[in-house]
């Protein structure tokens, strides 16, 4: 069993390097938990059609060091209540990939991919090959591959699932 | 070919003779801690029961839980948190340190920063035992791995070592250190890197300024900061630490994914502009600006030479009418040292307001401002909404800078105060 691939259209691009999660959903909505009110609250002060022009499968794409500052849980709660199926950006924070990892929100760093994605473009990402495609425009660049431990816990959905599989890995041992 | 301390600390905990950047290991921290606090211990408490069928962990002493956010509770939920902690603890046997001070302080007073030691924590201000020689980690919620399994999975990081020279001017400290080093680097130089700093300026610091440099590595990206232990840190800890292990240190041939040499002879005090914990400038940028709030204190600052340094700045003026500045050392033990060594009442004198040792100012659960109201804080961040309203603005700077903001009512350069 592998990772299922990725495929869907960009639904947004966070053009700004160290982008803060936290703005996703704005500072006074971060203590929000329940994920239909975070998911009617996304991008919000950015496009007021966001929530309802998202399809299920659909990905976000970042610029270098995405998730910097202090991120919280709730915005891509909203986000992946509304499908958004992935992350992908030129580097990530590492606090913030952890966090997201653990809830199996897949992310994916892909250098250069600011320069080859456009609002809309139908894209995928082929965790076999460790490929993205811009199935729209037909420009392809490699992903940098997970670690083990990470694309375990992708597989299993989340921490509590990589936890419960490394159970049955150690019972077979 | 030589290691890095961060290698030889992973090495031992995964009980391989060596390791190397990129590889994966099953490591077993020598101590797990956490402060309570809503959708992390009490989740983790709940998913260890519900999730995982585990009524107690194994070793209790290799835990520890510290109260220090919401206290004093103001509500019966904020109480109720807390009694879940100390419950758990008590079940447990697994000691809750309350009332003590900041966790992660209290944690070095407490001997958990044994140098060679590999720690883990959900929160990354736990990076500051690294002042120690400690392997200190936040790992956010994959903390629920080190309560329910012996091991953690954890990729071998790359080391960044930076060497800082030269000696700081007066009225400039470890923290304009620190942020002078996020200028230098940017906020992802040391990207998924541990941060190993070193060199004469290191040497010749204290181990408070120490603290306050490796609590905020997170900020250049790194995932912890480390310091190879040396005569001053192993003294620290002789008495204190909890368990015995060979200290480790970086060998001279180490394998670096980068070396900086950063000269901090001529720097000035710096200010961090909201929201960004990436915009530093020079307090010359900014004096000038008009703040109605001042915060010395946090996991990062408000230490004995914080507090010390401030009452300096303060000696002989008084803190502006309507201008509230709140003082909270960062533990019990450095509020005691204060006391005694009189800076306390030097400070009172002045016109600041002392509060015992919380989290709770750094993250706005008191304190808050409304909107349109300014901080000069030495809190560990400055994003909007942070210490209050989405609409009010946090500075960061030095304790001395708090202190002179405090007088004058406005941003400006501590030093003046300081040549008498």
């Amino acid at each position: 069993m592998g990772l299922n691939n990725l495929r869907g259209r960009v639904a947004w691009i966070f053009k700004d390097e160290n982008f803060d999660v936290d703005q996703i959903v704005g500072v006074k909505n971060i203590k929000i938990k329940d994920p239909a009110e975070l998911g009617k609250l996304v991008l919000q002060a950015e496009d007021r059609e966001f929530a309802q022009s998202v399809k299920p499968g659909d990905l976000l794409i970042g610029n270098h060091n995405f998730g910097y500052g202090h991120p919280h849980y709730p915005p891509m709660i909203g986000m992946r209540y509304l499908g958004i199926s992935g992350v992908l950006a030129e580097s990530f924070s590492p606090g913030y990939w952890r966090g997201e990892v653990a809830m199996g929100f897949p992310q994916v760093t892909c250098p250069g991919i600011l320069q080859v994605v456009s609002r809309w473009d139908e894209i995928e990402v082929d965790w076999g090959t460790n490929k993205f495609r811009n199935l729209t425009t037909g420009v392809n660049l490699p992903i940098e591959p997970l670690s083990n431990g990470d694309s375990q816990m992708l597989e299993a959905g989340g921490l509590v699932g990589y936890l419960h599989a490394r159970d049955n890995e150690e019972a077979v041992k | 070919m030589g290691y890095t301390i961060a290698e030889k600390i992973l090495a031992r905990v995964s009980e391989k003779e060596t390791v190397c950047a990129g590889d994966e290991v099953l490591a077993k921290p020598d101590f797990v801690i956490a402060y309570d606090f809503p959708g992390y211990t009490d989740v983790i408490f709940k998913q260890m029961e519900e999730d995982f069928g585990i009524d107690k962990v194994a070793e209790p002493d290799r835990y520890a839980l510290f109260i220090d956010h919401m206290v004093p509770a103001t509500t019966t939920q904020e109480e109720e948190m807390h009694q879940l902690t100390r419950d758990w603890g008590a079940k447990n046997n697994v000691p809750v340190y309350e009332r003590m001070g900041i966790g992660h302080q209290v944690a070095a007073e407490l001997g958990y920063a044994t140098p060679g030691a590999f720690v883990v924590h959900f929160d990354g201000h736990i990076s500051q035992l690294g002042t120690f020689g400690a392997l200190a980690i936040g790992v956010r919620r994959h903390l629920l791995e080190a309560f329910v399994k012996e091991r953690i999975k954890f990729k071998v990081p790359e080391t960044t070592r930076i060497d800082l020279t030269g000696t700081l001017q007066l009225g400039v400290t470890a923290r304009d250190v620190f942020h002078h080093i996020v200028r230098v680097l940017g906020p992802r130089g040391c990207r998924g890197h541990v941060l190993e700093l070193g060199g004469d300026t290191i040497d010749n610091m204290s181990l408070e300024g120490r603290q306050s440099i490796t609590c905020l590595a997170m900020f250049t990206g790194a995932i912890t900061a480390v310091i190879n232990p040396d005569k001053k840190a192993l003294a620290y800890i002789k008495d204190r630490a909890r368990i015995v292990i060979d200290p480790l240190f970086s060998d001279s041939d180490a394998k670096y994914a980068s070396r900086h040499e950063i000269d901090v002879s001529a720097l000035e005090p710096i200010v961090v502009v909201p929201p960004s914990p990436a915009d530093t400038r020079d307090i010359s940028e900014v004096a000038g600006t008009e703040v109605h709030v001042g915060y010395l204190g946090s996991c990062a600052s408000g230490r004995v030479e914080d507090l010390e340094l401030a009452a300096d700045v303060l000696e002989g003026h008084k803190v502006k009418a309507g201008f509230q500045l709140n003082v909270i050392p960062t533990s019990q033990e450095i509020m005691k040292i204060a006391a005694e060594k009189g800076i306390i009442t030097r400070l009172i004198n002045a016109g600041a307001f002392i509060s015992s040792s919380s989290c709770d100012y750094c993250f706005g659960r008191i304190g808050v401002m409304r909107a349109g109201q300014r901080a000069v804080s030495t809190g560990t961040l400055n994003v909007r909404g942070r210490m209050g309203s989405p609409d009010s603005e946090i500075y960061i700077v030095n304790a001395a800078a708090v202190a002179a903001a405090a007088i004058e009512g406005r941003i400006t350069d501590p030093r003046p105060y300081l040549k008498r």
